[in-house]
């Protein structure tokens, strides 16, 4: 794959883990849900947090999360997104869709071992 | 820069930079309380991010933004990147600024004079009429002048035109205002101004009752002469001005009219004779019609054709095998200038064309350093019509500035351009660079600044760029997609060049050949001048011999003149041809007898000009007014009737002239009567009878001296005066002028593709050698390898320099392919060397060659010469 090729598959992945952090975090800012999914991922993930802004604005485009200019803890203006009801329905089918996956990859990779 | 500020801040732009400033602000609050500096912080918060640009590039891609504000913003990405390579942008500039200006200035040409409709209203219906002359007589001419009795009977049985006119052009005396003038003459029918659409600005123009005597003549001054003879002068309206010391009375002021007679000074009514108007043998007037409106130029000429074979039926001694001819006024024009104009626009494209080239190489080999960049902006989000898009926008910005460069440079070049044209450009007084040209420039730089910028655009984004990110030296991409382009950049630049060259170099050569051409006489140190004497002030026949014989008595008694005499006209310009009814020969009908070209000399016109007098005898003044009548003939006449026998005391007649016929008592050799390319033929077939025999009202004197005939300007003016201090003289020139004006367009033509093509050379050059160079640097490691192993320096030298030529070899033969094509387009300018020439053809090939080993050896040699230890270290 190019490096065009594989940003495709990131952005995937990448929404659903915002989509996953808002859920847990109800409102959030774009640096507060970059470095809870550093945390979360126990440090395994190291990605720009540049990556996140244009995901941020997908997820707004497809209606998932709805976005406010509000004020942080430390008294400085953010602009803070949260889940819309079509967000939250959009989590359930993609985990399903992730347990489902893995499940048939599993089973696929304890095969060959045979 | 400010001025993209304005577009760039929309709200969507404004917003994403206040988020992503409050994403910067809230980490680097986070670092500062982790214990880093202020500015630790914000360098590590602004690494964590990933860069600013490329976080709002992605943001921007994933936004997808309205087309305009992508595109401005590309165009500053693209002048801010120029910015950083001042000497890469200054090189683009330059090269695409020398391809575009070319253009333009001839495209400015090209616009004035073949595409912008003709400034007179209803101009698609303005036709010229013409007479189609007999082929047996006049082979070679396709055209020819009307005579008035035919003229009037088109008039009369026509009914495809609205309006008819015919006219005359001439220069005459304008006398009893001061200096007596020589003024520039169209008497015409009344139709002549409102076919033209040209409205007096004070008093009136002509009635069609002026077109016959009767009435008093009248004229019409054009407004430009009005204001520098007469000073505006509106009470000149009324006023009786003298002509060829007749009296006009002038009746309306009108402007010049544009393009067609542009140079006219006074208009003057037809008030032709019935005598005149039944003329019908002799053609020597112009005319120009206007259709009905919804006739087609088809049906006028099959109108006038039939017309034309009912006056064949009625009149055939006069007008048999007479047709007619007509032409939209605007073809009739540039019928010369077409041709030429064509063959410069076609190599001025080709020389953008190789700028662009060029430039396409220079950001091959310059983007391939910013790779990387390229790269990590992939893996960043954005797709790769983007960045082919904003590479695209950097071309287009460099095409701007070529543009610009460009249309300055043809804004000046555009008068030197006209000058060198001269005379032989007609319309050349509309030639201005306007708003048309604008965006024919405009338009060529936004289209060169892409297409020089694609192939390198394309190519980077592909595949292969991710070797880019590797680590450590290339591989050498002589052998990948890139290497491919390059060649085919050589390949096209090589073939390109060697068109203009085989095209400069075929016509140089055409050039020597006419310039050798020996026209039969000496037109070095020979000055003429034109005489039209007033027929009003000599009215009998000895008065005129008697002022010309003076003239060419003080001419000759001037101190430096060797030999001076007089002639109607000198050769190539003017003259007339004549029917001949030769001495035992059929007895025919006038207009199916041979004809030949007539002039009529003085006593010592041969010696003058010289032209070798073969047998016989010269005039003398003895062949007088009134005395027996003699003519000589040339042996192109004597081997036509008389050949294997002696011409000399027979006896021929020219029947158009005179009943009586002439016996002949000499024999001179051929001139070339119409042109240093006419061809060897029927065209020099001369009889010579002398001036004194006709008193002719107008003559050209020659006067030959030791050295430049211009500086006797002077005093053979002051000789002139002294026989008649009111008598003008016109249209000066030495005889060397006249015969290099009948060269026609060839030395211009000559000079512009032998710029362009050795700009081309240029271009080509320096593209063969920098592909070269960059190819072997990047086999730098290989050649420092092979060298190491043990391989001889002369051996690796031979093996780049083979694989250097290949593209120019390919080029070579794709070019003679091209050149083929090129110079059947050139026919027509081409003399005396074939279309094919093999000499021109090898010379060229040889010389591009050359250039291909010397742009190889160059860098290949330095290559050899590197340490290999050196190379291979170097990673």
């Amino acid at each position: 794959m190019t490096q065009f090729e594989k940003n495709a598959v990131w952005q995937g992945t990448l929404s659903l883990m915002v989509l996953r952090t808002l859920m847990t975090m109800g409102e959030q800012h774009g640096y507060g849900i970059a470095r809870r999914i550093e945390q979360t991922s126990e440090g395994k993930l190291s990605i720009n947090y540049g990556t996140l802004y244009p995901a941020l604005l997908k997820l707004e485009q497809e209606g998932l999360i709805s976005s406010e200019w509000g004020v942080s803890d430390n008294n400085r203006k953010a602009k803070f997104y949260k889940l819309t009801k079509a967000g939250r329905k959009q989590i359930e089918r993609d985990t399903r869709q992730w347990a489902e996956t893995s499940a048939i990859m599993t089973r696929f990779l304890a095969g060959n071992e045979e | 820069m400010r001025l993209f500020g304005v577009f760039g801040s929309t709200k969507s732009e404004r917003e994403l930079s206040a988020e992503i400033e409050s994403h910067l602000q809230l980490h680097i609050d986070d670092n500062i309380r982790a214990g880093m500096t202020p500015a630790e912080a914000r360098r590590r918060a602004v690494i964590a991010l990933g860069g600013v640009e490329g976080t709002k590039e992605a943001y921007r891609d994933r936004r997808g933004l309205p087309a305009f504000e992508s595109l401005v913003r590309d165009v500053r990405y693209g002048v801010r990147t120029l910015k950083k390579s001042p000497g890469f942008a200054m090189a683009g500039i330059v090269i695409l600024g020398l391809g575009i200006g070319v253009n333009t200035a001839i495209f400015t040409v090209v616009n004035a004079v073949v595409l912008r409709p003709l400034p007179f209203p209803d101009a698609d219906r303005i036709v010229r009429l013409w007479h189609t002359p007999p082929q047996s007589t006049f082979a070679g001419m396709d055209v020819f002048a009307l005579s008035a009795a035919n003229f009037l009977d088109w008039q009369a049985q026509s009914d495809a035109f609205e309006k008819m006119a015919i006219y005359r052009g001439g220069r005459w005396t304008l006398t009893g205002q001061g200096e007596p003038e020589a003024v520039v003459v169209y008497s015409g029918s009344a139709d002549l101004l409102p076919i033209l659409g040209v409205q007096p600005i004070l008093g009136r123009g002509f009635m069609t009752s002026e077109d016959r005597e009767g009435g008093p003549r009248t004229a019409v001054l054009a407004e430009g002469f009005w204001r520098t003879r007469f000073g505006g002068d509106p009470t000149v309206i009324g006023r009786t001005i003298t002509l060829d010391r007749r009296p006009y009375v002038v009746v309306g002021i009108v402007p010049t009219p544009p393009a067609l007679m542009d140079n006219v000074q006074v208009f003057a009514s037809l008030s032709w004779t019935a005598e005149q108007r039944a003329v019908r043998a002799n053609h020597n007037a112009r005319g120009i019609a206007k259709l009905k409106p919804g006739v087609t130029i088809e049906r006028a000429n099959a109108d006038l054709a039939a017309i034309s074979k009912r006056l064949e039926e009625q009149y055939p001694a006069e007008n048999k095998d007479w047709g007619a001819l007509v032409r939209p006024l605007q073809a009739d024009m540039i019928v010369d200038a077409r041709s030429p104009l064509m063959v410069l626009l076609g190599a001025v494209a080709l020389v953008l064309l190789i700028a662009c080239a060029n430039l396409a190489n220079l950001m091959l080999v310059r983007t391939h350093g910013r790779a990387k960049e390229i790269a990590v902006r992939g893996a960043l989000g954005a797709s790769r019509l983007r960045v082919v898009q904003q590479l695209l926008a950097e071309g287009v910005v460099l095409g701007i500035g070529g543009g610009l460069v460009g249309f300055a440079a043809a804004y000046f070049g555009v008068d030197v351009l006209k000058a060198a044209f001269g005379d032989a450009l007609p319309r050349a007084n509309e030639v201005i660079v306007d708003a048309p040209v604008l965006w024919f420039t405009a338009a060529i730089a936004v289209v060169a600044g892409l297409v020089a910028s694609f192939a390198p655009a394309w190519q980077l984004t592909g595949r292969d760029a991710n070797d880019a990110l590797k680590i450590g030296p290339g591989r050498g991409n002589s052998a990948g997609g890139e290497g491919r382009i390059r060649n085919v950049l050589v390949v096209s630049e090589v073939a390109l060049a060697l068109m203009l060259l085989v095209g400069a170099g075929l016509l140089m050569r055409s050039l020597t050949s006419l310039r050798g051409v020996n026209p039969g006489f000496d037109a070095g140190n020979v000055l003429t001048g034109v005489i039209d004497l007033p027929s009003a002030k000599y009215t009998t026949p000895e008065s005129r011999n008697q002022f010309f014989d003076r003239v060419v008595e003080a001419l000759r008694a001037l101190p430096d003149v060797a030999s001076a005499a007089r002639v109607d006209s000198v050769p190539m310009q003017g003259g007339s041809i004549q029917y001949v009814q030769v001495e035992g020969q059929p007895v025919l009908q006038d207009s199916e007898l041979p004809a030949v070209q007539v002039r009529l000399p003085s006593p010592g016109y041969f010696e003058t000009a010289k032209i070798a007098l073969v047998k016989g005898r010269d005039f003398t003044d003895a062949d007088g007014f009134g005395r027996p009548r003699v003519v000589i003939i040339s042996e192109r006449t004597a081997q036509k009737f008389f050949a294997g026998q002696d011409p000399i005391g027979r006896h021929v007649t020219l029947k158009m002239m005179t009943p009586d016929p002439a016996e002949i008592v000499g024999v001179v050799r051929d001139v070339k009567m119409e042109g240093l390319d006419a061809a060897a033929g029927d065209s020099e077939a001369a009889v010579y009878a002398p001036a004194a025999q006709f008193a002719l009202g107008g003559s050209t004197f020659v006067v030959r001296t030791a050295g430049d005939p211009e500086r006797l300007t002077r005093s053979v003016i002051a000789a002139v005066r002294s026989v008649d201090a009111e008598q003008p003289i016109l249209m000066m020139r030495s005889l060397e002028a006249i015969v290099e004006q009948s060269l026609g367009q060839r030395p211009l033509a000559m000079m512009l593709l032998a710029a362009f093509a050795s700009l081309a050379l240029v271009l080509a050059t320096v593209g063969i050698y920098s592909v070269l160079a960059y190819t072997v640097r990047q086999r730098v490691r290989e050649i420092g390898i092979r060298m190491a192993l043990g391989a001889p320096a002369r051996g690796l030298l031979g093996m780049i320099v083979i694989e250097g030529l290949k593209p120019t070899v390919i080029g070579v033969g794709l070019g003679l392919v091209l050149a083929a094509a090129l110079v059947r387009v050139m026919a027509t300018l081409l003399f005396g060397v074939s279309q094919y020439d093999p000499g021109t053809f090898s010379v060229v090939v040889l010389l591009m060659l050359a250039v291909g080993v010397i742009a190889t050896l160059v860098p290949a040699y330095r290559a050899t010469r590197v340490d290999p230890i050196v190379t291979l270290r170097s990673e």
